[in-house]
């Protein structure tokens, strides 16, 4: 548990100081019974983060820029085509669809990075405007509505899509997936020299990315209620911010979901923080940079110690 | 096994020649695509993301990358026309932007090095912050424009004494020269490369490598500065997210260009087949009629199939 | 030169370990032995200020406790491991075996690609360097011969003392005669030399002394007639011999 929360601590006490802060300046907000509609709002960055998290831990460069974008994507597709176009409502086709088209795409990203061997940040660059004027395409202007029983996922249902890739994450833990995931992120020679199929798990990193990617799609069409082609892609940086922010380390192989999520939630506590404050979406701005390179000095910092200590 | 250095060489041939052959495409299809304005825009627009992406080069071959080039850009073009706008004059406007934009890269480059953070989030964070300050300053409605000279600098009408082409082209080819003589022929650019191919044997071969971070992020944000300040005078008002569409096409050149993002080889003449490559594409396709997002999707086709033929790393079995 | 001398007083290599002194004169050939991580890795690196030990080790007078101390007075460090901390994979020989004294080939601000290639081919000739053209990736030559180009790297800065970590590992027989020959060379010109090598057979044939680590201390120092196999595996495995 300390060493947990060692390499969340910085992470976990922003959010501490966030949520206090929040909960003084905005008791009503953040009343026990807003929190189903609060979690809502959070949940498209927290799933792009935890989307992200995968290919980052699986190491050597490891990185999916093209997150947001296909958050974009499932929601033009799944608004536009599916329900509007063809009609399909039902939730048992929309997030089956809405996965499938995530895992699809994580699977060209991980060819691309394992096979073909083209660096992932260019890679995923490649994909990231692919797929960002496909959206375009698909869906030159917003259109709405969504079916209801997604909007509830913001609102009242919002655990669920959250709870569901919590619950994934821990069955994975359990595997020798996630231990050969963290092998090959910390150190691949040593991975593929013990046995461990390392270009698979990679290829799999990639997958397990890109259907998180569409579980994210899936919380930000809720979210808005409806398909907006421009900002799915926006979500790429931020959720990649949150994701260094929550401890897991950009070389692979170090943290894990719950840092990126944490991350992620201290993202949106300032949000709404400086929101009820009032300030300019400048201050913002400022406030994200600055705690994104503090936070990553701090868990550097933090490292060198701990190691200096067992040395 | 490494490449030999020859194939290095061919991949920047065969991205000039991609490029050509784009050209001949663009002639044979579209009626005025070799019409000398035409021609002209071109170099102008490959031009001004050449000087954008001599940052990106240098720092791709230290092994690292820079995503605050946007944001450096549009801070250089609103400060630069904020300032100028106020009455002061441009050569000062110039010293202070550029020495501002030389003391965040290097703030980049020092803190990614001396604490081994990724410069991925550290370029990322300290971009935002420096948009952040600028819009604060400028309350989100940048003002001023840029001086005449620098206008006619980057005009696509422009002449160069007996050229017709803007004084950006001829001064452009002086700077590509400069800079492959600082790569290939002085103590840095050869400490460069190799701290870029083996950051751990740096030290022991009398290279500092906190001293080389720091001073080509430097670099590379003064040469965004550069852009930025261009850009003033190529659009002719001030915005601030003017160095956007910069953000990937710079990483994008670079590695059409052959350089290698894994650090140690590629070199600036690369670059600018890249960015020649990456500016036919965009003409082209406009002027094919495509909607500016089927542009966007091709582009990341291209870059993809273009890295696909050239761009692949060693497998990792053969570092073991 | 002959006045030459490397002294190391009371340095511990670490905490609690018996502190050790010794002199290392000019034209000495001094091997270090032990079993791996007995200490005698730390006490080459500490020759060359790469670590932070008490005591004290001094060159002429002058304290070298940082490696810029031991740049300023020549005093040279070739590491261990070629593939980690010796080579620069991407780059050519020539780059290779320029790169840490490259301000000795400018003329005016430009390094001069022919004062660089003679500087080089004098190497090579002495070295006996077998590469196909300088400019050549470093990756293509054998394991032998990118360690003769690092000590051709090493020697272009001109060092009054040469550390070297297990220089001959993964080298060739042949390259390791040429290598002893031009290690004789050097000490008899001035240089003093310590080596570290994980082969006794070598040290024996190679140094006039060495030292044996065990435990991070000196178990023993032997020098001429008194160094043989059996005294030296004794003194590594601590037994009396």
């Amino acid at each position: 548990m300390t060493r947990i929360f060692g390499r969340y601590g910085f992470a976990i006490g922003i959010l501490v100081v966030l949520l206090i802060a929040n909960l003084v300046m905005n008791p009503a907000r953040f009343a026990p019974g807003n929190w189903p509609t609060l979690l809502g709002l959070a949940a498209p960055l927290i799933g792009a983060a935890l989307a992200s998290t995968p290919v980052i831990l699986a190491g050597r460069g490891g990185i999916d820029i093209s997150v947001g974008p296909v958050m974009g994507l499932v929601s033009a597709v799944v608004i536009k085509v599916l329900y509007l176009d063809a009609g399909l409502a039902s939730p048992f086709i929309l997030w089956p669809a809405a996965l499938l088209i995530g895992a699809a795409i994580g699977a060209f990203n991980g060819a691309m990075a394992t096979v073909v061997r083209v660096q992932p940040i260019v890679a995923t660059l490649g994909t990231y405007l692919i797929l960002g004027g496909l959206t375009l395409t698909i869906l030159p202007a917003p259109i709405g509505p969504a079916p209801d029983w997604l909007k509830a996922m913001a609102g009242a249902w919002s655990f669920l899509p959250l709870g569901l890739i919590a619950a994934l994450w821990w069955a994975l833990c359990r595997t020798p997936f996630h231990d050969q995931l963290m092998a090959v992120g910390s150190d691949d020679r040593a991975a593929y020299t013990a046995g461990v199929p390392v270009s698979l798990t990679r290829f799999l990193a990639y997958v397990l990315t890109g259907l998180l990617a569409g579980a994210a799609g899936m919380m930000l069409t809720a979210l808005i209620g409806s398909a907006d082609p421009k900002v799915g892609a926006n979500y790429t940086l931020i959720a990649i911010a949150a994701v260094a922010l929550g401890g897991v380390s950009l070389a692979g192989g170090r943290g894990g979901l719950l840092g990126a999520a944490i991350g992620a939630v201290d993202i949106f506590l300032l949000q709404s923080l400086l929101t009820a404050f009032n300030v300019s979406t400048y201050v913002l701005q400022v406030a994200y940079g600055t705690i994104l390179v503090v936070a990553v000095v701090l868990i550097a910092l933090q490292d060198r110690s701990t190691k200096r200590s067992h040395a | 096994m490494t490449l030999p250095l020859d194939s290095i060489k061919a991949r920047v041939l065969g991205a000039f020649a991609v490029a050509l052959v784009l050209h001949g495409i663009g002639t044979a299809l579209i009626p005025g695509y070799s019409a000398p304005f035409a021609i002209r825009a071109m170099l102008v627009i490959a031009s001004l993301l050449a000087v954008a992406s001599i940052g990106q080069t240098l720092v791709v071959i230290l092994g690292g990358i820079d995503l605050s080039i946007p944001f450096v850009i549009g801070f250089a073009n609103v400060v630069a026309a904020q300032l100028y706008g106020q009455g002061w004059h441009f050569g000062l406007v110039c010293a202070v932007v550029f020495g501002l934009a030389a003391l965040i890269g290097a703030f980049n480059g020092a803190l990614s090095r001396g604490l081994n953070l990724h410069p991925l989030i550290v370029t990322l964070g300290v971009g935002m912050v420096v948009q952040g300050l600028v819009l604060i300053w400028t309350k989100g409605f940048p003002s001023g424009s840029a001086p005449k000279a620098v206008s006619g600098f980057v005009s696509i009408g422009g002449s160069f004494g007996p050229l017709p082409v803007p004084a950006l082209i001829p001064t452009l080819l002086v700077l590509t020269v400069l800079i492959v003589l600082v790569l290939e022929r002085t103590p840095y650019g050869r400490r460069l490369y190799a701290l870029g191919s083996n950051p751990g044997a740096a030290p022991y071969a009398l290279i500092n490598p906190l001293r080389i971070w720091t001073v080509t992020f430097a670099a590379s944000a003064v040469f965004a500065a550069m852009a930025g300040v261009l850009l003033l005078g190529f659009t002719g008002s001030a915005y601030g997210d003017v160095g956007q569409p910069y953000l990937f096409q710079t990483i994008a050149a670079v590695v059409v260009g052959g350089t290698a993002l894994v650090g140690g080889r590629g070199s600036f003449i690369g670059t600018i087949a890249g960015v020649l490559v990456l500016t036919e594409i965009n003409t082209l396709l406009i002027g094919l009629n495509f909607s500016p997002a089927s542009v966007q999707a091709a582009f990341g086709a291209i870059i993809l199939l273009l890295v696909s033929i050239y761009g692949r790393e060693r497998h990792f079995r053969t570092t073991v | 030169m002959a006045d030459l001398s490397l002294t190391v007083r009371d340095l511990s290599l670490r905490s609690n370990a018996a502190p050790l002194s010794t002199r290392i004169s000019g034209g000495e050939i001094v091997g270090l032995a032990g079993l791996d991580g007995h200490g005698q890795d730390v006490f080459l690196r500490s020759l060359a200020g790469l670590e932070r030990n008490s005591g004290a080790v001094d060159l002429q007078g002058n304290r070298i406790a940082t490696f810029r101390d031991a740049e300023r007075n020549a005093v040279v460090y070739v590491p261990r491991d070629r593939r980690s901390t010796g080579i620069f994979p991407g780059i050519s020989i020539l780059d290779n075996f320029a790169i840490a004294t490259p301000g000795r080939d400018r003329r005016g601000p430009l390094i001069s690609a022919k004062a660089r290639r003679a500087r080089y081919e004098t190497w090579k000739e002495r070295l006996q360097i077998k590469a196909p053209s300088p400019e050549a990736p470093i990756t293509a030559l054998s394991g032998g011969n990118q360690q003769k180009v690092l000590l051709a790297r090493a020697l272009a800065r001109d060092p009054k003392v040469l550390l070297l970590n297990d220089p001959t590992r993964g080298v060739d027989v042949a390259t390791r005669l040429v290598l002893y020959d031009l290690f004789r060379d050097l000490a008899a010109e001035g240089m003093a030399l310590v080596i570290l090598s994980s082969e006794i057979e070598e040290i024996l044939v190679l140094c006039n002394r060495v030292l044996v680590f065990r435990d991070h201390a000196l178990a023993a120092e032997m020098a001429g007639e008194a160094m043989g196999t059996e005294a030296v595996i004794a003194a590594m495995f601590g037994r009396a011999a």
